[in-house]
């Protein structure tokens, strides 16, 4: 029971990570503005609340990168995307941590750029690899509805990863400090 | 040089760029040259594969009843529109019959096992769709135990929405044909011109993710509703898939050459069923 409690944060980003996939799937027509896409960025999301609430447990980052190797696997069948985005965001959010106030609009904050460095480099590499062929300018537009659409995950899910990140730190037995 | 050598955060930075590029490289060409992954790659999207089946039964059922409220406010337009194909739909369903039965005897005749127009059908649900905003990729349930191989055919709504790149034991990918990939495969397509000739060429994703009928050899412009159909000389899919139909005949922007749009006949932007075309004839 104390191992499950250890995982549970792994076990909700992998819940996330399918969910990223179901609703890309079933609404993606209120995704899709003429040729501008926007992303669902449920598990990236979960990754910055999680080291911005505990900026201690650096188990996190391999958390972070494990997570990232499974969703590059399963959704664009390279590595390279979020297995290298999600370790070094979680990083750098933990770091900002020390220094951010603990209130939710300066996390928003942090987490809407988070997800805007996170879209232009995921263009950047698969226009490199040549996956994809999308102009400047379309990728441009294209980060206002990814903005809006993580702005309303964000607010949905803040309070939801607060409760993970806090009572069930990853690898972490908290019984031991009680 | 010395300095590099000795600072040992600029050298681990430096040591873990090369292998990310080096592991981007690897994973790349695999994905490309290979027909079935890595079978760890393999177990794992498998593994995922089975989570998302789970989890996509609530979100379904949510979906679901979200677009049944849509699809009564839209009952009575749909209601007479269907009126006015099932007085067709007879007629046109025991001309079928007939022309089925006179081409399977004359295929006899001529000794003919299978032909180009000849495929089998694999029927698969959509579970997930890439999350990002480039990428046009679905993952659906069913795999190599279904019969499924790289670059088969994917339809949904009457019309071609992609083809397979990825086969795993449950679960495979498949690119949309919308997609911008510089690697995709293309399909080779022909239509009708008013002449009555065949024109060949391929489908390509020009700007704004539109299909056009490109590499035309005909001049023979083709009219607007024309219904462009895959030609079978690709090697992957079969003769007689309906790719779309021709929204508009212009040139390109060298003035050179014809430009021909196509509007998708597939479902490429809600699929939630799709099927696999498994080409009989091989090569």
């Amino acid at each position: 029971m104390r191992i499950l409690r250890e995982w549970i944060l792994a076990i909700a980003l992998l819940v996330a990570l399918i969910l990223d996939g179901s609703i890309s799937l079933y609404l993606h027509q209120f995704m899709v503005y003429g040729s501008y896409n926007s992303a669902c960025l449920l598990v990236p999301i979960g990754i910055m609340l999680i080291a911005l609430f505990d900026d201690t447990n650096e188990k996190e980052i391999w958390l972070a990168l494990g997570t990232g190797i499974v969703a590059d696997i399963y959704f664009l069948g390279i590595i390279g995307i979020y297995s290298v985005f999600l370790p070094l965001i979680c990083w750098a959010c933990q770091k900002v941590a020390r220094f951010l106030p603990e209130v939710f609009w300066a996390r928003l904050l942090v987490v809407l750029l988070g997800v805007i460095i996170l879209s232009i480099y995921s263009w950047l590499i698969l226009s490199m690899v040549g996956m994809i062929s999308i102009s400047d300018h379309l990728m441009l537009i294209s980060l206002i509805p990814t903005v809006i659409w993580s702005l309303i995950f964000t607010v949905l899910t803040y309070w939801v990863w607060g409760t993970l990140a806090r009572d069930y730190p990853f690898m972490i037995n908290l019984d031991a400090y009680r | 040089m010395k300095k590099f050598l000795q600072n040992k955060k600029l050298l681990t930075t430096f040591i873990i760029i090369i292998i990310v590029l080096a592991v981007l490289g690897i994973s790349v060409n695999l994905r490309r040259k290979r027909n079935t992954p890595l079978l760890i790659q393999s177990f794992g999207n498998d593994i995922v594969a089975v989570g998302a089946r789970v989890v996509d039964v609530p979100v379904n059922l949510v979906s679901n009843g979200l677009n049944s409220a849509h699809s009564i406010l839209n009952t009575q337009e749909e209601n007479n529109h269907l009126k006015d194909q099932v007085t067709d739909l007879g007629q046109t369903k025991s001309r079928n019959a007939s022309l089925e039965a006179e081409n399977k005897q004359l295929k006899s005749a001529l000794k003919l096992k299978s032909t180009l127009t000849s495929y089998s059908m694999v029927n698969a649900s959509v579970i997930s769709r890439s999350p990002d905003s480039w990428s046009d990729l679905l993952v659906i349930n069913k795999g190599s135990t279904a019969g499924i191989r790289k670059n088969m055919a994917v339809m949904c709504g009457g019309g071609v929405i992609g083809r397979v790149v990825e086969v795993n034991a449950a679960s495979s990918k498949v690119e949309l044909i919308t997609t911008t990939d510089k690697s995709a495969n293309r399909f080779s397509v022909q239509a009708k011109a008013a002449n009555g000739k065949n024109v060949h060429g391929i489908i390509t994703v020009i700007s704004g993710n539109n299909l056009a009928f490109t590499q035309v050899v005909d001049s023979n412009k083709l009219k607007q509703g024309t219904k462009v159909y895959t030609s079978g000389m690709g090697g992957n899919s079969p003769k007689g898939l309906l790719i779309g139909t021709v929204s508009s005949t212009t040139h390109d922007t060298f003035g050179l050459s014809d430009l021909i749009k196509i509007n998708p006949a597939g479902e490429v932007n809600d699929p939630s069923v799709v099927t696999v075309i498994q080409r009989k004839v091989t090569g």
